[in-house]
């Protein structure tokens, strides 16, 4: 959780809109921001174009590799990786990596071709699965209507 | 998965190649360079850095791919001179009650091009806090800065990305 932190020039929010947004303000400084907003248009303003921002961003859709390359991706042999450094020995894109493929598929192709599973599901972005986990966000009303009850970040690996 | 718990590359690139394709993309902004991040992480995924904790693998690749990305911006820069990104003027603030409508919509064509406008280290905390969805302790653990610093990137990234599709 983010503190309160010293107000900015002005006595403003600042970057505390974000960790209201996001619900990462504790129950207190939550409190303290709303009351501020309450009285200012110049941060309720920018409340809401930073909450434009970020609805965009969240609302981005998930991008498909272009075609072929998770396929080049799975002949990719790791073990014909050089370490250390960044020698492409296993070119993920471009012509060769048409040729490595080909040779890596025709070794593989037995066991690749028996557990090659169907393909991904068109269904909703997971991207924006893992989005709607957190803080709820959207495009119209009241951005504080919206903002879910402030509770125990996630942490790191659960 | 191995013996040591972390993931095969198999299962990465099986269960969640479009969603690292996603992160890579966002993170660069175009399929080459996208494509280039996913083999660097292989490579990282391969070597077992970072600490893997079962359950949360899509975070830790996010983690993978991010310091990848940065690695990879800090190593340009030491090699050319960064050109300034075209920045408009100082925005003027809008007079009181002009303000754009709260239901304001963007392309997200448009929304990505201006978030690849924004500095590498505002757009990986963007990306990491809105495309993949991670806490600011889970952003402030991936890329070893203090959460204060993560809660001030992501707010100037969003307001830096707002204004650029004003």
């Amino acid at each position: 959780m983010t503190g309160p932190a010293a107000p900015d020039a002005g006595g403003h929010l600042g970057d505390r809109l974000s960790g209201l947004l996001d619900g990462e303000l504790t129950h207190a400084g939550a409190e303290e921001a709303r009351r501020h907003l309450a009285g200012c248009p110049s941060c309720s303003g920018e409340l809401r174009a930073v909450d434009n921002a970020r609805s965009w961003l969240r609302h981005l859709p998930a991008v498909e590799p272009p075609a072929g390359f998770r396929d080049r991706l799975l002949a990719a042999d790791p073990s014909l990786v050089a370490p250390p450094g960044r020698a492409a020995v296993v070119p993920l894109r471009g012509r060769r990596a048409a040729v490595a493929t080909v040779a890596a598929l025709a070794a593989a192709a037995a066991a690749v071709l028996g557990l090659l599973p169907a393909p991904d599901p068109p269904a909703e972005p997971r991207v924006t699965r893992l989005v709607e986990a957190h803080a709820t966000s959207g495009q119209g009303a009241d951005p504080l209507s919206r903002l879910v009850p402030v509770g125990v970040p996630v942490s790191f690996g659960q | 998965m191995t013996g040591s718990g972390v993931p095969t590359w198999e299962e990465v690139a099986r269960n969640h190649g479009r969603f690292l394709y996603t992160v890579a993309y966002r993170l660069t902004g175009n399929d080459d360079d996208a494509q280039d991040l996913v083999q660097e992480v292989l490579l990282r995924v391969r070597r077992g850095l970072g600490t893997y904790q079962p359950g949360n693998l899509e975070g830790w690749l996010s983690r993978i791919a991010t310091n990848a990305f940065l690695d990879e911006m800090r190593r340009r820069r030491r090699r050319v001179v960064e050109l300034l990104p075209d920045e408009p003027e100082r925005v003027i603030p809008p007079e009181p009650g002009a303000d754009v409508a709260a239901e304001a919509e963007a392309l997200p064509d448009d929304v990505h091009r201006a978030l690849q406008r924004l500095t590498p280290d505002y757009r990986a905390a963007v990306v990491l806090c809105d495309v993949v969805g991670l806490s600011y302790e889970e952003i402030s653990a991936t890329l070893g800065i203090p959460i204060g610093t993560v809660r001030s990137r992501i707010h100037r990234g969003r307001a830096q990305l707002r204004e650029a599709l004003t």
